[in-house]
């Protein structure tokens, strides 16, 4: 046994090293769209299915190498770590080069990297044990071309998070696709200047989530079957108050997966929404094609909804990342904190919504759809929807006894409806009638952010 | 910028070079340790000569100088009923700096040494030993190195192995319960998940030491001969490996396990509970649940000894980026139903994506579980639900 593990760590060992700095090793079928010889780096070609290769390569690598993964499958039994600057990690293609998880029992991320200027392209992670793709504590990170997917549908075993950013800097995640992960898809949490575009999340709990992130422009994106499909918020006690989030032109489609979240925030999340923004501030969600999800287009809401105990929410300013001092946050009761419960400072225009609100999710646990479908009988569910948790007064039909403090603004939203609730008063056995104003819904009909607008992401 | 990787692609090829059949085991115990870091990291275990294995006799550690000094420590990491064997070596004219509260300082050269084996049936852990890994920390110019070496199966040297190897292991454990373990050796750079300190915010991590402070380190040991049993860092003092030490009575003193391990929690009195407890997570989850570690700043829970903010300690805390960790459950810890606490659920669970520690277990600690449930059960009750 020993003597045969040993003999083909050798053989990979060989292989490797012959490879390294070689265009031709592995001849061109091998590497038909990535090799050595497109990089000026220090580089090392694995060759398909080579995992002892690949893993030895890891765990030796010097600052800013290249590894080109060949055409195949790479059977794994444990994670893909990368604790070193500079690595760019490249395979063939999404449908070439797979690093596949399914017999892996060790308790790990697909592929796991702490390291400055990281490059994953070109490659598909499957069905890793915990998350697909994790890049935490680095700054200068791009995803391209790349998919994390899990092959069981609706299983709540699957892994959490499939390309999975967090606590990172200047992150592009572009052209890639996460599919069936039991918590978000595309995440990217805790990070400062993100770009996420054009990328395909399907078949997730969270289709694509931004959290607690500054600066981050989303666009051009499709979440389709998702529970939601695109959301973005904050979490109570973390240092990184979520500020200037763009959601643009990206396709919101048919998100009614059954959740399937074993637990966590999103197990809350009631199937059939676009978007949501929760504990938010800063954001403009404009130029989306909203399409036939079932319980709502857009929820504006206040992280009070998960978490209601506001001491929850304080953080001690001593303790924050990232720009926050021009925010205004509202102080908490404890001196030297503030809170970010609060949505806010919030912008909907030119969204466009064909065919959502048609069918309400009754079974969420905080019975959010029950609310609607009482409240709507068999009509329509309004395409945006907002809480009016923290406004000084709400009344059902008279504008002028609606405060708008939080400066929630729809007023550019021809194409949708709008209503506001009073939630802190309603309860399934206490409806109170909607706030339905016609276009442009005053007083929510301002079209632009306080303080202007959202501030592009620098990477 | 981080280090870069310490094994270099050439020191691989001398290990491709190596077969797996000659009987290594080239230790001789009358010459010295002989630790180089001017050089690559050894192929072969036994070049570093720090000690000799047999599976009948144990540990035999290199006597030269007495630069080499095993010890244990008063609660240890679980890692699937392992049994562990640590030591220290630090060269000849130089000596670690004692610290109250961080890993000591160790002088360029030391090495701390940590193996990991299993017998048949722990409760008879002297009979039918296999060693499956040796763990050395060598401390290089530029900070630790971590280097994994593997046991072959004629237990006569360990390999360097930078992959890592999963294992399927079988064993009897202290309860006398049959259990098979995923054992998993990590690969190189998962040292780093555990043996990383951010040294401030803004900082890159950098290798660090865990077991090697004065709280764990503050116990007795029997190293047999005319030292007999003796207090461990009384002995590194006393050998001139440890330097700025206070007496044991002053220095800081963690929980000791042994009567736990021995009777269970109930075998401590209620007043131990809390302290032995807090022992076993700052051991178990606080080299990365600490403000200093990557993955402890984005989780926001602290489970150091010393952390005294209840909220990031976990009461009342919703997790994070949980996903499957949290068991259906919505509170790190809700004093008083250590049923319903994500904390009891994530160390307890043998599910996979779900279990802490993220790596090295895979298999429930019986005792260790037991007893952090008894700490959350004593808790003053709070449902968490704001006090309404």
């Amino acid at each position: 046994m020993t003597n045969v593990r040993f003999a083909s760590l050798s053989a990979s060992v060989s292989i490797a090293l012959s490879c390294a700095g070689l265009a031709a090793c592995g001849g061109e079928d091998e590497f038909p769209t990535n090799s050595c010889a497109d990089v000026t780096t220090t580089c090392v070609q694995i060759s398909g299915g080579d995992v002892a290769g690949l893993q030895n390569a890891a765990n030796s690598l010097e600052a800013n190498t290249t590894i080109i993964l060949g055409a195949g499958t790479f059977a794994m039994t444990n994670s893909l770590t990368i604790r070193t600057d500079g690595i760019h990690l490249l395979g063939q293609g999404i449908d070439r080069t797979t690093l596949d998880y399914g017999a892996t029992t060790a308790q790990v991320n697909g592929v796991d990297v702490q390291g400055d200027d990281f490059l994953v392209q070109d490659l598909t992670v499957l069905d890793a044990p915990k998350d697909g793709i994790r890049v935490e504590d680095s700054d200068g990170v791009v995803f391209r071309r790349i998919r994390a997917a899990w092959t069981a549908v609706s299983d709540p075993t699957n892994g959490a998070y499939g390309i999975y950013p967090v606590k990172s800097k200047r992150v592009l995640v572009e052209d890639s696709r996460a599919e069936n992960a039991s918590d978000a898809g595309l995440y990217v949490g805790q990070c400062e200047h993100v770009i996420v575009r054009n990328n395909e999340v399907r078949g997730n709990v969270a289709g694509l989530e931004i959290e607690n992130t500054q600066y981050a422009d989303v666009y051009g994106n499709l979440a389709e079957d998702n529970t939601a499909g695109i959301v973005v918020f904050d979490l109570p006690g973390n240092p990184i108050v979520g500020r200037d989030v763009k959601l643009r032109d990206n396709d919101i489609r048919f998100n009614n997966h059954i959740n399937f979240a074993p637990g966590g925030t999103v197990a809350v999340i009631p199937v059939g929404l676009g978007t949501f923004a929760m504990a938010s501030r800063r954001v403009e969600i404009t130029g989306n094609t909203y399409e036939g999800n079932n319980t709502a287009d857009i929820a504006l809401v206040s992280g009070l909804i998960i978490e209601s105990d506001e001491t929850r929410w304080e953080l001690a300013t001593a303790t924050l990342n990232g720009t926050w001092e021009d925010l205004a946050l509202q102080p908490g009761a404890t001196a030297g904190t503030i809170t970010n419960f609060r949505s806010e400072n919030i912008v909907v225009a030119g969204n466009s919504h064909t065919g959502s609100g048609q069918q309400p999710d009754t079974l969420d646990p905080n019975m959010f759809g029950v609310l609607l479908v009482l409240v709507y009988g068999t009509n329509d569910i309004d395409s945006i929807l907002y809480d009016t948790i923290g406004e000084t007064s709400f009344h059902s039909t008279d504008a002028g006894m609606n405060t708008n403090d939080n400066h929630i603004c729809v007023g550019g939203n021809a194409g949708g409806t709008f209503a506001s609730m009073n939630v802190e008063v309603q309860s399934v056995e206490n409806i109170v009638p909607f706030f339905r104003p016609a276009a442009p819904f005053a007083p929510f009909d301002c079209t632009t952010l306080n303080g202007g607008a959202v501030v592009a992401p620098t990477l | 910028m981080r280090a870069a990787g310490s094994i270099a692609l050439a020191a691989l090829t001398a290990l491709a070079a190596c077969g797996g059949d000659d009987g290594g085991g080239g230790v001789d115990l009358t010459q010295p340790p002989v630790v180089d870091v001017t050089q690559p990291p050894r192929q072969r275990l036994s070049e570093y000569n720090l000690f000799a294995w047999d599976p009948e006799a144990g540990y035999t550690w290199n006597p030269i100088g007495d630069r080499v000094v095993p010890y244990d420590l008063n609660t240890e990491l679980f890692s699937d009923y392992a049994l562990k064997q640590r030591a220290i070596y630090v060269p000849p004219g130089s000596s670690i700096a004692y610290d109250p509260e961080l890993s000591f300082e160790f002088p360029v050269g030391s090495v701390v040494i940590k193996n990991f084996a299993f017998p048949g049936d722990l409760r008879t852990p002297t009979e039918d030993v296999t060693l499956i890994e040796t763990r050395l920390l060598v401390r290089y110019a530029d900070g630790w190195r971590p280097l994994p070496y593997v046991w072959d199966d004629t237990q006569a040297d360990a390999v360097l192995t930078p992959a890592g190897d999963v294992r399927s292991i079988s064993f009897v454990d202290d309860l006398g319960t049959q259990r098979t373990s995923n054992y998993l050796v990590p690969q190189r750079n998962q040292c780093e998940t555990c043996h990383a300190r951010k040294p401030s915010d803004t900082a890159d991590p950098e290798m660090v030491a865990i077991g090697t402070k004065a709280r764990h380190l503050n116990r007795t040991y029997d190293y047999g001969g005319a030292a007999g049993a003796m207090n461990q860092l009384e002995r590194m003092s006393a050998l001139g490996l440890l330097t700025g030490a206070p007496a044991p009575a002053t220095a800081p003193m963690a929980y000791d396990f042994r009567a736990i391990a021995t009777g269970g929690v109930q075998a401590i009195p209620a007043a131990d509970v809390e302290p032995a407890a807090r022992t076993y997570l700052d051991i178990n989850c606080a080299h990365c649940h600490d403000p200093s570690a990557v993955q402890g700043i984005t989780s926001q829970l602290f489970l150091g000894h010393d952390n005294t903010d209840l909220f990031r300690l976990g009461y009342c805390k919703r997790p994070g980026s949980a996903g499957a960790g949290t068991g259906g459950f919505e509170f790190d810890i809700v004093p008083g139903n250590p049923d319903i606490s994500i904390l009891y659920f994530r160390m307890h669970t043998e599910e996979v994506g779900a279990m802490m520690p993220l790596l090295g277990r895979s298999l429930t600690h019986t005792r260790g579980s037991e007893l952090v449930h008894a700490w959350i059960a004593a808790m003053p009750p709070d449902d968490c639900s704001g006090g309404q």
